[in-house]
């Protein structure tokens, strides 16, 4: 059960992680780049790409993170690397965790509901926080069809009524618009850091590598396509439509008819999104496991606790979800450091391992 | 406690292990003298048959007191001997009748068992238009002929056991050597010697004891009532189980993909089948989420229905003096009593209870404005639906009920949340060490040809890698 298999890393590359980047970052890319948001997107996707080959790369010696960085830098300073990721993990979790709650609260109801109606959620994220992290490939192979399916629909519905023409000309915000979205949407690619707790959990292929950088830039094709196809459809107005998925597919010509069919392919997103936005929280759980042994009740005390602290977060900054995108945009730097660093600097010590 | 040769002695201390009154003795005596006495239960022993094999030879018996001379003259097919008074008791329990005699330190056992079986008949749960009709019945030798006459191979092992202290049923583990997982047929078989339970009235009581989860809401062991699907369960590498008293056969390990397939779809066209299994899935899905969607939809989020139906639903829900939720949850709450009290009411009168519950209840709580005509017919719907995969009924009932509270607290994400944790149970879920989602999760693509889709017989080349077998190959091709 702790083991996954290469192609349910694949699924999650291309069809899961995706999800993630399709609430809110479209807006604030917009905000900042205009008609070039697809470009930050592409430059953070060949930058994470880059990442996730390197991540999967460590794959071939069969290591988890823990033992990989005991043997770099000595089991001490491995723990306290462990805890700086589980930091940087929560950190990460906070923005997809606040989006989905606001989108939860906008798009499931007619009326703004209380703000215990997304308390379970947390229930449910401490459920999957307790079972061990190889548990997720099984459902990123439920998932996959499932967020394909979402997407596909809710992108059929939508290139109808868009004009990509909005996306020329190309470089209109400059080079200063381009890295300031860059910037600004940097706490949403964190993926190599969530597969570098998935190390030692899968046995390496011949080319897993490539084929897994390739299979995370096909789900960036997908983010990009969406991109160019919101910005089509809102053009001036993108940077008010949050929840862009949402958004998108209500147009369509049918569905004065039908009703809200395109609520099928949105709710198929959610529940992607749902396992998604838990997993941050699930590789911190076992960040701590790796770094500090696998006691009885240590992944249950550990999941219910964290999930505890976000949801007083949760109703703390109910209301202060610009601000924490604001602080948290400030702290963009930390992002690069761990996704894009990290990886890297961990494939030495392979070479030095295979010259022993 | 072993017999010591004197036949006086050796009745009386057989007396004292076996004192139920209705144990009988028949004394004879041989033309040449030697005496005999006969044991057996009254209500379980064919007595006529008892008279024909065995006293009726032996009243003309010649020879010495030697159990085998004696055997030889008895012309019944099933007989061996015994030492051990304890054993011998088992066996009249049994109904096979004990022979002792004076001067023999063994007693002849006599399989003249009377045995009352009903007629081998279509099992009522899982009828079929298309290919065999029969179905197993409550005799355990009866059952295990069906599995035989189906599978004349010598790799076919049928492994007796006695569970429960008291009733001593004879349960049947079947499976085939050779394809068969070791591993798999171990861990039945050890689950089954493990078992320490007084009565086995049923095969149901079995797969608490065999399932990895006990108490878990999903099914964790396969059911059949058909023969033709157990032999081509074991033949797919599965070990079945064959309960003496029941007509409803255990196979492990269970995939949940096994309810969406019916014995028919192998005997109609596949493209025919495929379509027959997807619209049992849809009937599932609908089945549960129907209800729960039209409460969330009336709740929390009216987009959900297009204008017209809203406009039709507000029409009829305008003077329901309950909350959508509890409208909803009563009228479920009619359906099942309804369906619970149908099943046990005595036929003639199960039909008059349907005329009453369909009609006058309906009809009258629908114009007396206690309930709405679209609650009654999603609910009734959503009944139906759930008949699609009947062997799935228990689980999904209960599901359809947890699906509608989490709709009625929370609304729709409340559901996307439910179906989270569901699927995420699904998936940690494994039994015989095989996971019960699979071909889907894990994603056995291979195994997709005989799941939701079904493929040409010629197409599935291999046995079912979800399951595992020493013998991968399944047929043979030019």
């Amino acid at each position: 059960m702790n083991k996954v298999s290469v192609r349910q890393l694949y699924f999650f590359l291309a069809c899961i992680a995706p999800v993630g980047k399709l609430v809110v970052m479209p807006v604030r890319l917009s905000a900042k780049a205009g008609n070039d948001l697809w470009i930050p997107t592409l430059l953070l996707y060949l930058l994470q790409a880059a990442a996730v080959f390197c991540v999967l790369l460590l794959g071939k010696r069969r290591k988890s993170l823990y033992e990989l960085l005991c043997e770099r830098i000595g089991s001490v300073c491995a723990k306290i690397v462990h805890l700086l990721i589980v930091c940087f993990l929560l950190f990460c979790a906070l923005i997809p965790l606040l989006e989905q709650k606001l989108f939860v609260q906008a798009v499931f109801y007619d009326t703004l509901p209380s703000i215990v109606a997304f308390a379970p959620f947390f229930l449910f994220s401490a459920y999957l926080c307790s079972k061990p992290l190889g548990s997720e490939g099984r459902a990123f192979d439920l998932l996959a069809p499932i967020s394909v399916v979402g997407l596909v629909g809710v992108l059929l519905l939508s290139v109808s009524n868009a004009d990509y023409g909005a996306v020329l000309p190309l470089f209109a915000s400059g080079a200063k618009g381009i890295f300031g979205a860059v910037a600004g949407a940097c706490s949403w690619f964190f993926d190599p850091v969530l597969l570098l707790l998935f190390l030692g959990k899968f046995e390496y292929g011949k080319g897993t590598a490539y084929k897994g950088a390739l299979f995370y830039l096909a789900g960036g094709a997908a983010v990009i396509f969406f991109l160019i196809t919101f910005y089509g459809i809102f053009e001036g107005t993108a940077i008010n439509q949050l929840f862009a998925f949402t958004k998108t597919s209500k147009y369509y010509s049918a569905i004065t008819v039908l009703g809200r069919v395109d609520y099928l392919f949105i709710f198929a997103l959610s529940l992607v999104m749902t396992f998604y936005t838990a997993l941050p929280l699930h590789c911190a759980v076992e960040s701590c496991l790796q770094a500090f042994g696998r006691k009885k009740y240590l992944p249950t005390i550990l999941s219910v606790g964290f999930n505890l602290i976000f949801l007083i977060f949760d109703g703390l900054l109910d209301y202060h979800f610009g601000d924490v995108l604001g602080v948290v945009g400030k702290l963009f730097w930390i992002f690069p450091l761990f996704t894009l660093l990290l990886p890297p600097l961990l494939l030495p010590s392979r070479r030095s391992h295979e010259g022993a | 406690m072993k017999i010591c040769g004197s036949l006086k002695k050796d009745v009386e201390a057989f007396k004292k292990v076996l004192p139920a009154e209705d144990i009988l003795t028949f004394d004879f005596v041989s033309e040449k003298g030697l005496s005999f006495t006969a044991i057996f239960a009254d209500p379980i022993t064919d007595k006529e048959l008892l008279g024909e094999q065995v006293i009726r030879p032996l009243l003309h018996y010649e020879g010495k007191a030697c159990a085998q001379d004696v055997g030889e003259k008895i012309t019944s097919p099933e007989k061996r001997t015994e030492t051990d008074l304890t054993k011998l008791a088992e066996e009249v329990l049994a109904g096979n009748p004990v022979l002792f005699f004076e001067g023999m330190d063994e007693g002849i056992i006599v399989g003249t068992k009377k045995v009352f079986v009903r007629a081998i008949a279509e099992p009522t749960t899982d009828v079929a238009l298309k290919g065999p009709r029969e179905g197993f019945i409550e005799d355990i030798k009866i059952n295990t002929s069906l599995v035989r006459r189906r599978l004349k191979s010598p790799d076919l092992r049928i492994e007796f056991l006695k569970v429960g202290r008291r009733s001593q049923t004879y349960v049947a583990l079947c499976y085939l050597a050779g394809i068969s997982l070791e591993n798999v047929v171990k861990e039945a078989r050890q689950k089954l010697k493990e078992i320490d339970i007084d009565i086995v009235p049923d095969s149901s009581y079995l797969t608490h004891f065999l399932s990895s989860r006990p108490y878990s809401l999903l099914k964790q062991i396969g059911t059949t009532e058909k023969p033709d699907i157990f032999c081509a369960k074991i033949a797919e590498g599965r070990v079945g189980i064959l309960v003496d008293g029941s007509p409803i056969a255990l196979t492990a390990p269970y995939l949940i993909v096994e309810d969406f397939q019916s014995s028919e779809d192998y005997f109609v066209p596949s493209y025919r089948a495929t379509f027959t299994r997807l619209l049992r899935l849809l009937a599932l899905i609908v089945a549960i989420y129907l209800p729960a969607f039209y409460i969330a939809g009336q709740l929390f989020k009216l987009q959900l229905f297009p204008v017209r139906l809203l406009l039709t639903i507000a029409g009829s829900i305008r003077d329901i003096p309950f909350s959508p939720s509890l409208e909803m949850l009563l009228v479920l709450f009619v359906l099942e009593v309804l369906n619970e009290a149908s099943i046990r009411m005595p036929k003639y009168v199960g039909m008059a209870l349907s005329v009453v519950g369909a009609l006058v209840l309906g009809e009258t709580a629908v114009s007396a404005g206690f309930v709405s005509t679209p609650a009654i017919i999603i609910i009734a719907f959503s009944g139906i639906g759930l008949y699609a995969v009947p062997n799935l009924l228990e689980q999904t009932s209960v599901l359809r009920l947890v699906m509608l509270l989490a709709a009625g607290s929370v609304g729709t994400y409340g559901i996307i949340l439910a179906t989270g944790f569901v699927l995420f149970y699904l998936v940690t879920a494994e039994n015989f060490s095989t996971p019960v989602l699979a071909p889907f999760s894990p994603l056995i693509p291979k195994d997709l040809r005989d799941s939701l889709v079904k493929y040409d017989v010629g197409s599935l080349r291999t046995r079912p890698a979800s399951i595992g077998s020493k013998n991968k190959r399944r047929l043979r091709h030019e």
